[in-house]
């Protein structure tokens, strides 16, 4: 199945959006490269490994909006669109041809252990334990992070097994709080 | 950069685009193609001393409309090659009316004269080195068009090239028929075009090298 069957539907639309665009209104532009971002990630993810895939819609968003100067308003807009998805998935093709393949007997070594992400969430976790005040902390890297038996922390700092779990509970859903907002920050 | 963040950073007050900015480019890049050959042509091989008198016949018209008709389509091909999704067969075929006119003027010169004229009619004094002529004034045509389609997004780079070449060249040639002092269609018709296809594979040759976005 062709980009084309299901984004084709929408030409009008899209087209009205481009011609928007085209004249320096953003928040149409903005609901167009949404829209179409979502038709790309169809095309792409049949046809690329996911990474790639999502490489593929990012360099053709790009191309949309560097390009956007040859789309000539009395052509199709999806057919343009098109255009430049094909190029950039054949430009992918190429790439991955050119690109040196890692020999089979190392891909067990390559993906045996996932250090890097492991690495990164430990980071981030505890850069948002810093928030939290700290006898709270520990409790929290203890259990959480270092794995630590209830009873064992629990002999250690002299609470109660239950009070080990409800401070580590409650300590949680205060990070959640502090993580939410964060987000609506942005 | 996660997708979202790279959509809003795109759609942030988006500069607007004028419909006529390929147009633009085009303009530019042949305004200084010509320039550029019009210089090349005047500091080496000259003007042809009796232009004046030239102009005034025919046979000079016939090799200006010649090439200037293939340029002209050239542009048209560039145009619509330079746009994703957009068809160029019919500037393409339409290259052929311009070729077929040249090859029935040359026809009718060739069979209104005997076997020892034919020769002459159709390798002039110039036949050794026309074609390359025109591929050196179309030097400048190369850099003017190329920039051009550089800013623009054709998906078949090599196509994309020969059509820039097959510009320079037309251009080139159009320039040159004010230094070329051969007035015989069949001239016209075998070494004109010639020097076009050279620069036509030129241009795919570097198209499938320098035109990729």
């Amino acid at each position: 199945m062709s980009l084309e069957v299901p984004l084709i539907a929408q030409e009008a639309e899209y087209r009205e959006l481009m011609l928007a665009a085209l004249g320096g209104d953003g928040a149409s532009y903005r609901i167009l490269l949404q829209g179409l971002t979502r038709h790309l990630r169809g095309y792409f993810a049949r046809r690329l490994d996911p990474a790639a895939a999502e490489d593929a819609v990012q360099e053709s968003l790009i191309a949309i909006h560097a390009r956007r100067a040859t789309y000539d308003p009395s052509q199709p807009f999806t057919a343009w669109v098109y255009g430049i998805a094909r190029y950039k998935l054949i430009d992918e093709f190429r790439r991955m041809k050119r690109r040196p393949t890692v020999p089979l007997e190392d891909a067990g070594a390559l993906f045996a252990a996932d250090e890097t992400s492991a690495a990164l969430a430990r980071r981030d976790a505890e850069k948002l334990l810093a928030a939290l005040p700290q006898a709270k902390r520990d409790l929290v890297r203890d259990v959480k992070l270092d794995g630590t038996p209830i009873a064992e922390v629990a002999a250690r700092t002299g609470l109660s097994e239950s009070a080990v779990k409800v401070t580590v509970h409650r300590a949680l859903k205060s990070l959640g709080g502090t993580l939410g907002k964060r987000h609506a920050d942005r | 950069m996660q997708t979202d963040e790279l959509i809003a950073a795109l759609s942030e007050a988006p500069q607007p685009v004028s419909r006529l900015t390929m147009a633009g480019w085009i303009a530019l890049g042949l305004a200084g193609g010509i320039l550029g050959s019009i210089v090349l042509l005047a500091a080496t091989i000259g003007v042809r001393p009796d232009l004046a008198a030239a102009m005034a016949g025919g046979p000079f018209w016939m090799k200006f409309f010649y090439t200037l008709a293939l340029a002209a389509l050239g542009v048209w091909i560039v145009d619509r090659i330079g746009r994703p999704g957009v068809n160029a067969t019919r500037p393409m075929l339409l290259l052929m009316l311009p070729v077929i006119v040249i090859l029935a003027l040359a026809a009718a010169e060739l069979g209104a004269v005997g076997a020892a004229e034919k020769r002459l009619l159709l390798l002039g004094r110039s036949s050794n080195v026309c074609a390359l002529l025109i591929g050196f004034l179309a030097i400048p045509q190369f850099l003017g068009v190329f920039w051009a389609m550089k800013k623009m997004a054709p998906t078949h780079p090599r196509l994309a090239g020969a059509a820039a070449g097959l510009l320079a060249g037309s251009m080139a040639a159009t320039i040159y028929a004010f230094h070329c002092r051969e007035s015989a269609a069949p001239f016209v018709a075998v070494w004109y075009t010639s020097g076009i296809l050279l620069t036509t594979a030129v241009g795919a040759l570097l198209g499938g090298r320098i035109l990729r976005w």
